[in-house]
């Protein structure tokens, strides 16, 4: 009945800190940062029109140097930011749960037990479709913070880990 | 009493033309305010706008409004539902036909509602939902009240149980009645600081608008005195100040008080055999029913006063209920005893025992940190908009955050029994969240990079309704908890709903 009695109980569950975590496809780190180029493009594109707007209108001087090199230290700390967080990103699937990691700077592990899950989505976008990458969307009747969606699973394994929840969704009901 | 036959397609009261002619008619001016306020505008500087008199406008609204009877009109006749032996029927649509059927089973909740109109015309509305997503709510906005109980009971008894009705309609009674006193009291213990704060922003605004005015009235002069710090005019200040914040202060409590007595009125929870129903309000009436079985979570608050005055009271959440009908599965002003008999007829095996864990005191340091990122705020915006002197607000504001920094740990805990979670937080309000373990949709483990290294990690238990936190505990208390919850939602085989 109280929690003193779970912690000799807790030696004989199954643990959730034993279980191999297998890391998402390495070639969805080339989409990340795919994305992550097109937005550095982007902000220091805008970095030069920002100069170009504010120098034709006023007279003010602003130092191009400055707000690069800025602009450059933020994006290369981004980008290891979400190469040290792209390691981090693992799932499994037990007999009953699918758990999901994520995040490096704020980790989280979310299992969601299959019996749970009201359906399950695999989506592709057309760079996943190019590098034969998937995301697997789980929903559950929760609120939006208790769905997961794993992206960058290989495609074929995308599609028999749906194959299997689905099978099992079906079973239990 | 005359009793409606459901298996034939009825429509609902012809007082639902007017329901939804009222209905449509505040929509269509809700939506081209701004328009109407351009043209008024113009037409009264112009006298006329683009050839357009103020007559033809006159005649236009009428059209308009003649326009949207039609249409009411057309939708009440095209507006039919019945009810068979395992599914509700409802055929809409003016032009395109829409033909819903929800079986019984899938309903979840069935709500009568009665706004200001409704209950001039006498007549109610029933709502439908389902745990869809919002769009498959359905309402019937006007039935005779007999006629729309009937149809709730219809539609709550299963085919199978028909016969057991009578027995379920005697077992009622009126399990709690708010008095006006006790209303009284839970309006004027409420934590006063939200309607504090939308008063004082009401009023700096205010302030802001007439500030031309006061100007005129030299309080520029008063500050300058004031800065001089001339003895006299220091009181005077201090008297006008003091008759401000009496004053807001007045105003907040009556605001509390007018705003819980319209939305309590009347509140009264009445026990049937298995569910329990909740009917208050004074110009929206509601009547709510609780199915044990449909019930996520469970939230007690309650704050000092309102536990000197023995006043609690419980929300109840639901899954997939929208936020504004969320509010209405509070009940409050109940006693300790009514309390808990509630807890215990929605949670049958709820004792609230167990073991209590507390987080570990790193608790305390992160809320600590968060009054400190909101004391530099409060002293930059002050500093910015006042001057140096509002530095005295430290004065009133270090003494608050150490006292919220040591009410937040002290009121943190959380206790995980066989079947149950609660846990308790809050720094003026003490909450109770109390959740059935067999309800949990997912469990997350969240650990930022700095509580890695302390081996500190917080836990977020999901249900259908809403996210719990376990903040702060230790790594190795955390995993045992992930682990215990999810064995005991995989090992038992219970559904949710």
């Amino acid at each position: 009945m109280n929690f003193t009695n779970l912690q000799i109980q807790t030696e004989n569950l199954p643990k959730v800190e034993g279980l191999v975590l297998k890391p998402i496809s390495k070639s969805y780190f080339k989409i990340i940062m795919l994305n992550k180029l097109a937005i550095y493009a982007g902000l220091i594109g805008l970095v030069f029109g920002l100069k170009y707007v504010i120098e034709k209108k006023e007279e003010v001087q602003l130092n191009l140097y400055y707000m690069l090199s800025a602009v450059v230290v933020f994006c290369i700390f981004n980008f290891i930011v979400s190469l040290l967080a792209f390691k981090k990103r693992k799932y499994a699937m037990r007999e009953h749960d699918v758990v999901y990691a994520k995040g490096l700077i704020v980790h989280s592990i979310t299992t969601v037990p299959i019996s749970r899950i009201q359906h399950v989505e695999e989506s592709r976008s057309w760079l996943a479709r190019y590098f034969g990458l998937s995301t697997l969307k789980i929903f559950t009747a929760g609120e939006a913070g208790s769905d997961l969606s794993i992206k960058g699973l290989p495609h074929l394994e995308a599609k028999q880990m749906k194959e299997i929840i689905s099978d099992k969704v079906n079973g239990n009901n | 009493m005359e009793t409606t036959d459901f298996s034939q397609p009825i429509r609902q009261s012809s007082k639902g033309i007017i329901i939804i002619f009222a209905f449509n008619t505040f929509n269509f001016f809700k939506k081209f305010f701004v328009l109407f306020i351009a043209f008024g505008v113009s037409i009264m500087r112009r006298k006329t706008f683009g050839g357009i008199t103020p007559t033809m406008m006159l005649l236009g609204l009428v059209a308009v409004l003649i326009i949207i009877l039609i249409i009411a009109i057309l939708k009440y006749l095209n507006f039919k539902f019945y009810l068979n032996k395992d599914d509700f029927h409802l055929a809409t649509g003016i032009i395109n036909k829409d033909n819903t059927i929800i079986p019984k089973s899938k309903i979840q909740n069935v709500y009568i509602k009665q706004n200001f109109l409704q209950q001039l015309i006498n007549v109610v509305s029933v709502k439908i939902e389902t745990a869809g997503d919002k769009k498959s709510e359905i309402e019937i906005s006007a039935l005779d009240k007999p006629t729309a109980l009937l149809l709730k009971k219809k539609l709550f008894t299963k085919a199978t149980i028909e016969n057991d009705q009578e027995e379920y309609i005697d077992d009622t009674e009126v399990f709690f009645k708010v008095t006006p006193k006790r209303l009284l009291l839970e309006g004027l213990s409420q934590n006063h600081f939200k309607s504090f704060l939308l008063i004082f922003t009401f009023a700096f605004g205010l302030y802001n608008e007439f500030k031309d005015f006061l100007e005129a009235l030299e309080l520029e002069k008063h500050i300058d005195d004031f800065v001089k710090l001339d003895e006299h005019t220091i009181l005077n200040l201090i008297i006008t100040n003091v008759i401000i914040v009496v004053v807001v202060i007045l105003i907040s409590f009556l605001f509390s008080v007018v705003k819980t007595f319209i939305i309590n009125f009347n509140l009264e929870v009445v026990e049937h055999q298995k569910t329990i129903e909740i009917n208050k309000g004074l110009f929206n009436k509601v009547s709510l029913s609780l199915t044990p079985s449909r019930i996520q979570n469970l939230v007690i608050t309650t704050n000092r006063v309102k536990q000197y005055f023995n006043l609690h009271s419980l929300s109840v959440k639901q899954a997939m209920v929208n936020v504004k009908q969320q509010k209405n599965f509070k009940i409050v002003a109940l006693e300790k005893e009514q309390l808990n008999y509630l807890v215990n007829k929605l949670l049958i095996t709820y004792n609230g025992e167990g073991e209590p864990g507390k987080p570990r005191p790193y608790f305390m340091r992160i809320s600590a940190l968060e009054m400190l990122v909101f004391g530099i705020v409060i002293n930059g915006l002050s500093v910015f908009f006042f001057g140096v002197q509002m530095l005295l607000i430290n004065t009133i504001f270090i003494p608050f955050a150490v006292l919220y920094v040591y009410f937040a740990f002290k009121k943190a805990y959380y206790i995980i029994s066989d079947d149950f979670v609660t846990i308790g937080s809050g720094v003026i309000d003490t909450t109770t969240n109390i959740l059935e373990i067999h309800k949990i949709q997912a469990v997350k483990i969240k650990q930022t990079i700095f509580q890695n290294r302390r081996r500190i990690a917080s836990v977020v238990i999901s249900t259908a309704s809403k996210s719990v936190t376990i903040p702060y505990v230790s790594k190795s208390e955390a995993l045992a908890i992930y682990n215990f919850l999810l064995f005991k939602v995989e090992s038992q085989d219970k559904d949710w709903m």
